[in-house]
């Protein structure tokens, strides 16, 4: 182009002016350096600098000046081109670093729907998987979730090598980062393995690239928990430069990888609440269904007995009793396994003891086989408020008495009794039995247990004692048992009480 | 038990039109004994249950299935029916749901379940009673004569004047005494009373309770309804720890005693 000009210009020398020739070649300059960029530009200044002076100013054909207005006109010639080539150079630089900008910022976006848009998070993370591979020229990546300890290597997205050779070199690569990763990797640093098989950790603000890196590891945290590990790898990641801007797109891709496996984690853990809720929900299920497939024929039985008693047959009366006592064991055994599986049902509230007691005296007055239950309140003093599930307490009450009666012979009584004990409301159920050996005391609680001293009529299932102390406890309470002076055991139930006040009820 | 069959069956005044089931039982009972159906899968619940109640002097249907019932109820329009909560074929409480949009006879229902929740929904649904299994025949009867004796009282019928255990009631003055020494209520003890009544000795559900005596509001009052109940009782049964007027349904609520 430049000898083109000079060329054509030289014809017409006689013509033109010298500054006409110049302004000709500094338009070639300007040409040249905005499409060749700066080094070019300068070149093509320079050569046009030598250019006037050999071909367009006298004499001609030497590279000499003749007169010092010639001088002013190169100088200027020369300053012109290089600050245009200047200019023009710098313009573009900026306008190259803006498309790389536009294109991270697109890549990004495009890597933050990926992780996001999906409706499973394993496919949100594949996506990303396959972006972050695509966007940094990688062969493969690989995102790998890490569970509390780092050795338990969790769930995988990879966006494989094409081919068996490589993907088994893949495969090498990564237990080797893994490895590495294992062994501690804070989140500024990146694991890099290198050809000869040792992997490295560099920071990742220092690190610009190296020729024989085949992968690099990126550790990915998530609230400064390290969640799982982001390897890219393949005969391309040495060229992967890590410049400045490079850097803040992989600390970008570690955090949405992060998120990605967040996701993954959160929904995981949300299935398994959803496995252990439908466990849970098919054991209530069962237990419902044992429970009426048992009481069921008990009923037949108990009715068939009392229409049998009715045509006056002797056994009937035994029939129905030992019905109604297979059926209170049902309910222990039932009520036993529901308080271990923790789906007891509570409701916490204000009761009286007044209330509860009645209850459970109400409730056993079918069973009392001649003997007396005798109940002693204090109606001179405030009513006796505490917190507790009304039916469980009557649980409680329920197996107290059916033990007190146990040890107490027909004609006798058992006495129930509530006070105010500092904290708690104690309710104590008294009996005139033969009461529980020093050795035997804290073993009675247990389920199954059954004393040696063992009362004459026997068949207790040695579970009524352990559900009334483990339903006291799950409401904050707790049976005790204590000698009664005399002979006889006092087994007293407390819970928490609640104290009287006046301006809460409002016009009692 | 006599006094109340009378002060229950007073309410229904004359010339007014008598509601189907229930005028129908107290019409016919004196020639044709009542007709009670039940429902549940067990056959040999059914037989041992239906032979007791024939016994008693009732006359019985049977049905297997939830659908079978409601079919069967239709046809034969029973003056009680006893529904199991466990059938195969659907839920007790959908089949009860069924019953009560088109029959006014007292339903029973039968639980072999332990949940409370359960059967305060059955009472929701429109159950007068339940009966937990393994339930005895004497207590099984008792209730069906119970519910058979009492109309599904709509408030409009409350009684005027009746007698509860040794208590003398006056609902239109709102006055209870006792030996003619009248008994001071404050106006949350008379609107629990009142609400007892007034569900005719069906179980009044806590949720049910609350609503009739403080209404919709939240806040302490409802709490504090056992310790109302429980302060009442003082003043109006003989015995408070074997209360026969107001009767504790565990985890469920109150119902006003018959018997």
């Amino acid at each position: 182009m430049l000898a083109l000009a000079t060329v054509t210009l030289v014809q017409l020398r006689g013509d033109i002016e010298q500054s006409h020739a110049a302004l000709v070649l500094l338009l070639v300059v300007l040409g040249g350096s905005a499409s060749g960029g700066r080094a070019l530009g300068y070149i093509l200044a320079t050569l046009g600098f030598l250019l006037i002076d050999y071909f367009f100013q006298a004499p001609y054909g030497l590279l000499s000046v003749g007169k010092a207005l010639d001088w002013v006109l190169l100088a200027a010639f020369l300053a012109s081109a290089f600050v245009a080539t200047e200019l023009l150079a710098r313009a573009k630089e900026e306008a190259d670093t803006a498309r790389a900008r536009t294109e991270e910022v697109a890549s990004l976006s495009r890597l933050g729907s990926a992780t996001l848009k999906h409706a499973r998070a394993e496919d949100g993370l594949h996506e990303a998987g396959s972006l972050i591979r695509s966007t940094l020229g990688a062969q493969w990546c690989t995102i790998r979730q890490v569970n509390g300890s780092l050795r338990d290597t969790g769930w995988t997205s990879t966006a494989d090598a094409a081919d068996d050779t490589s993907l088994a070199r893949q495969r090498i690569l990564e237990a080797q980062i893994v490895g590495r990763v294992a062994a501690g990797l804070d989140e500024r640093e990146v694991a890099l393995a290198v050809a000869g098989g040792d992997v490295s950790i560099v920071s990742i603000d220092s690190y610009a690239g190296h020729d024989a890196v085949e992968a690099l590891g990126l550790p990915l945290y998530a609230e400064s928990r390290l969640v799982g590990v982001l390897i890219v790898g393949g005969d391309t990641s040495a060229s992967i430069v890590f410049d400045a801007a490079r850097r803040r797109f992989m600390a970008t891709i570690a955090y949405y990888a992060a998120l990605g496996l967040e996701r993954v984690r959160l929904a995981q853990e949300a299935g398994e609440a959803h496995a252990l809720r439908e466990a849970n929900r098919m054991k209530d299920e069962v237990l419902a269904t044992v429970s009426h497939d048992l009481r069921t024929p008990l009923t037949t039985i108990k009715v068939l007995a009392q229409a049998a008693g009715l045509r006056g047959d002797p056994a009937a009366g035994i029939i129905e009793e030992q019905a109604d006592r297979l059926a209170r064991m049902v309910t222990n055994v039932l009520d036993l396994s529901t308080i271990r599986a923790g789906s007891l049902h509570l409701e916490i509230g204000l009761n009286t003891a007044e209330d509860v007691i009645a209850a459970a005296v109400s409730q056993v007055q079918g069973r009392l086989l001649g003997r007396r239950i005798v109940t002693t309140f204090d109606l001179d003093e405030r009513e006796l408020i505490a917190r507790f599930d009304f039916v469980q307490t009557l649980r409680i009450l329920g197996n107290l008495l059916d033990n007190a009666m146990r040890y107490t012979p027909p004609g006798g009584a058992v006495e129930i009794d509530a006070s105010r004990d500092g904290p708690w409301l104690a309710i104590r159920i008294l009996d005139v039995g033969p009461g529980v050996a020093e050795a035997e005391r804290t073993r009675i609680f247990e389920a199954f247990y059954r004393p040696k001293s063992q009362a004459p009529d026997g068949g207790a299932a040695g579970l009524g004692l352990s559900i009334a102390q483990r339903l006291a406890e799950v409401q904050e309470g707790s049976v005790a048992y204590a000698p009664r002076p005399g002979g006889g055991s006092i087994f007293t139930l407390r819970l928490p009480a609640v104290d009287w006040d006046p301006t809460l009820l409002e016009d009692m | 038990m006599q006094k109340t069959l009378t002060v229950f069956q007073s309410q229904t005044r004359a010339g007014e039109a008598p509601s189907p089931g229930r005028s129908q039982w107290a019409q016919t009972a004196v020639e044709a004994a009542p007709l009670v159906l039940i429902i549940d899968d067990e056959r040999e619940l059914r037989t041992a249950v239906g032979a007791a109640l024939i016994v008693a002097g009732m006359q019985t249907r049977e049905a297997e299935t939830g659908r079978a019932g409601v079919k069967l109820a239709a046809h034969e329009n029973p003056d009680l029916i006893l529904l199991d909560l466990g059938l195969p074929d659907c839920r007790g409480i959908d089949v009860c749901g069924e019953l009560r949009s088109w029959t006014s006879s007292p339903i029973i229902a039968l639980s072999a379940r332990h949940a409370e929740l359960d059967k305060v929904a059955m009472l929701r649904a429109g159950a007068d009673d339940y009966v937990s299994k393994p339930f005895g025949m004497t207590e099984l009867i008792a209730r069906v004569e119970a519910q058979l004796r009492r109309a599904r009282t709509p408030h409009r019928d409350l009684p005027a004047v009746f007698d509860v255990d040794d208590l003398h009631i006056d609902m239109a003055l709102g006055i209870v005494s006792r030996n003619a020494d009248p008994i001071r209520l404050t106006r949350t003890e008379w609107g629990i009373f009142r609400t007892l009544v007034q569900w005719a000795g069906r179980p009044v559900p806590h949720q049910e309770m609350f609503n009739a005596v403080w209404g919709r509001q939240f806040g302490n009052p409802s709490q504090y309804l056992r310790v109302y109940v429980t302060h009442l009782r003082r003043k109006i049964e003989r015995d408070v720890s074997t209360p026969r007027v107001i009767i504790t349904e565990p985890g469920i609520g109150y119902r006003l005693g018959s018997d």
